[in-house]
């Protein structure tokens, strides 16, 4: 399954969630500083929500 | 006279009909408030990042009783409530239901993690609930029923339950047994031009994920509003697509859904939703849901301290990021029992204390794996296996916790030679593994997906996606089962051997 986090393309094994495409891109630690991930359409998104593939994600850091 | 008769009855039948239809043009209002993806997240928590708590179930259900004080109301559940915290795993969901039970909830759609307990509790369960359970396009499991028709508010409401196809392939293989989930576009469709002269509202509670929402809305004409969960999004607004509102409520309780829609002739003509922070510093618990979430928490402390087995000799895991533990290579073998596969891998970072001689309680597996991380099986070559340990004695330091913890395999690795040439040989059943040969590799998810620098596993990933025009044909993943952390592999382990030991044995081997 392949999605987009940042606009970098990202493999994940299906039923994986939007925590492992954080870990994948190395960007998990992000969310422990108040970093937050919005779906495609600008609504944010839990650690543990299930992805689809093609799903486009941004991570925007704690302003 | 007869006939004049039945030309008045008629006439009676059909302005009931149209009466009870909203036909008349009178406009009603109706009241949605929902929830979904609870995952058992009783207590209210400050999320990562931030310090102040938010969520709580008796804080949410404070605000349910508030506004249903002012108008009656659906109170709707889109999946994934009974599974996820030890709040409600310890009793396999029977806390979150007598929780729901008490809130009256009108309506609830399965959630892929619904099945994580088996079917038979999932039965249970669903016995047990005061409320209907949906999923139309399940079959196989008669308790759960595809659709409810209800009157609330003056309006007849239809509400189809719908569950994502996927769960048949993310969750394990044995608890969704027997089952088939049909398309969920295809149900859908047929089951909306069945209700739409049956109701006045169309209301779809989805367990399908945004994405997967707004493609049925696309492809699905007369559905009104979809209630959704899976995705755990935050939609603070509904959505609109089509003539179709969207809305979903985040996840863990931590906001209440509320959508006031208006409706005539079976249109909705205006609508207003929201989310509402659930905040315990600024609102009222229900005390009866408080009361049932403190008396579950209770148990939850008494069964979390509760001796599950003995440990027969010290259990050393702490320096399971620079060499091979005891620790490490029990809860490899467990892994690698478990899931049935030729080798187990698990990071030694993941492994985060000991576990000394005397009684073990499930307070201890949880200090020793205190990641929920889930079971990956991979079909991976000894090529892929070489380059896989080349990158776990990469850092000898131990800082990064890449090193491995294996079963199945034995490593010898030479600590003097440059990264990426330091494996010796690699072993498996006494033989040397072959490059072209393929084996089974367990491992957790946090390295499946690439956590500690572990590539090599996602690149096997990559290898199936671009395979031909078909990215899935060659699938190298033999099972994730999202279902069941690793450390509960463990705790039943213990509960079920009593007597627990493990020792180093050489699996991985250094060679000056």
């Amino acid at each position: 399954m392949r999605i987009w986090l940042n606009g970098k393309p990202l493999t994940l094994v299906p039923g994986m969630k939007v925590r492992e495409a954080l870990i994948q891109a190395g960007l998990l630690q992000e969310i422990e500083k108040g970093g937050k991930v919005f779906d495609e359409w600008g609504n944010e998104v839990g650690l543990d929500g299930a992805v689809e593939n093609g799903c486009r994600y941004t991570l925007k850091p704690k302003e | 006279m007869r006939k004049r008769l039945t030309w008045i009855s008629g006439f009676l039948f059909l302005l009931l009909m149209a009466s009870s239809l909203s036909y008349a043009g009178e406009s009603k209002q109706l009241r949605i408030l929902y929830l979904n993806d609870f995952h058992g997240f009783a207590q209210s928590y400050p999320s990562a990042g931030h310090s102040e708590k938010t969520g709580g179930i008796a804080f949410l259900a404070g605000e349910v009783n508030r506004f249903r004080e002012k108008q009656p109301a659906l109170l709707l559940a889109a999946g994934d409530f009974i599974q996820g915290n030890p709040w409600t795993n310890l009793f396999d969901g029977k806390s979150a239901v007598e929780v729901m039970n008490a809130m009256n909830f009108s309506a609830m759609v399965l959630g892929n993690h619904e099945f994580d307990f088996g079917q038979d509790v999932l039965k249970k369960r669903i016995a047990e609930a005061n409320f209907p359970i949906l999923a139309a396009n399940v079959r196989g499991l008669s308790s759960i029923t595809p659709y409810v028709l209800t009157e609330i508010s003056g309006l007849n409401v239809a509400i189809i339950g719908l569950i994502t196809e996927e769960t048949s392939t993310t969750t394990h293989p044995k608890n969704v047994q027997g089952l088939t989930f049909l398309p969920v576009i295809r149900t859908a469709q047929h089951l909306v031009n069945d209700l739409r002269n049956k109701s006045d509202l169309i209301i779809v509670l989805s367990h399908l994920g945004l994405p997967a929402d707004v493609e049925l809305a696309k492809a699905v004409r007369g559905i009104d509003i979809i209630v959704g969960g899976h995705s755990h999004t935050r939609i603070d607004k509904p959505m609109k697509i089509h003539q179709t509102l969207i809305v979903q409520g985040w996840e863990h309780a931590k906001v209440l859904g509320m959508l006031d829609v208006t409706v005539r002739k079976q249109t909705i003509i205006r609508h207003e939703g929201k989310l509402i922070a659930i905040e315990p510093r600024q609102q009222k618990p229900d005390p009866f849901i408080a009361a049932i979430v403190d008396r579950y928490q209770q148990q939850t402390a008494v069964i979390l301290d509760d001796v599950i087995g003995e440990a027969q000799i010290d259990l050393h895991g702490k320096n399971s990021r620079s060499r091979e533990t005891s620790l490490g290579n029990l809860i490899a073998d467990i892994l690698r029992r478990q899931t049935h596969a030729d080798i187990a891998l698990i990071n030694g970072g993941g492994i985060r204390a000991d576990m000394l001689k005397g009684p073990v309680r499930i307070n201890d597996v949880l200090s020793v794996l205190p990641f929920p991380n889930h079971p990956v099986v991979l079909k991976v070559n000894g090529k892929e296996l070489k380059e896989i340990f080349e990158h776990g004695v990469s850092d000898l330091e131990g800082t990064a916790g890449r090193f491995p913890q294996v079963s199945g395999i034995e490593i010898v690795y030479q600590p003097a030679n440059p990264v990426g040439q330091r494996i010796r040989s690699l072993n498996v059943d006494g033989k040397a593994i072959q490059p072209q040969s393929w084996y089974t590799l367990a491992t957790n998810d946090f390295l499946a997906a690439g956590g500690d620098g572990y590539t090599a596993l996602t690149k096997i990933l990559e290898t199936m996606e671009h395979k031909g025009n078909h990215p899935m044909h060659e699938n190298r993943v033999i099972l994730f089962d999202s279902g069941r952390a690793i450390r509960d592999m463990v705790i039943d382990f213990i509960k079920d051997k009593k007597l627990i030991s493990a020792t180093v044995e050489g699996r991985i081997q250094k060679e000056d």
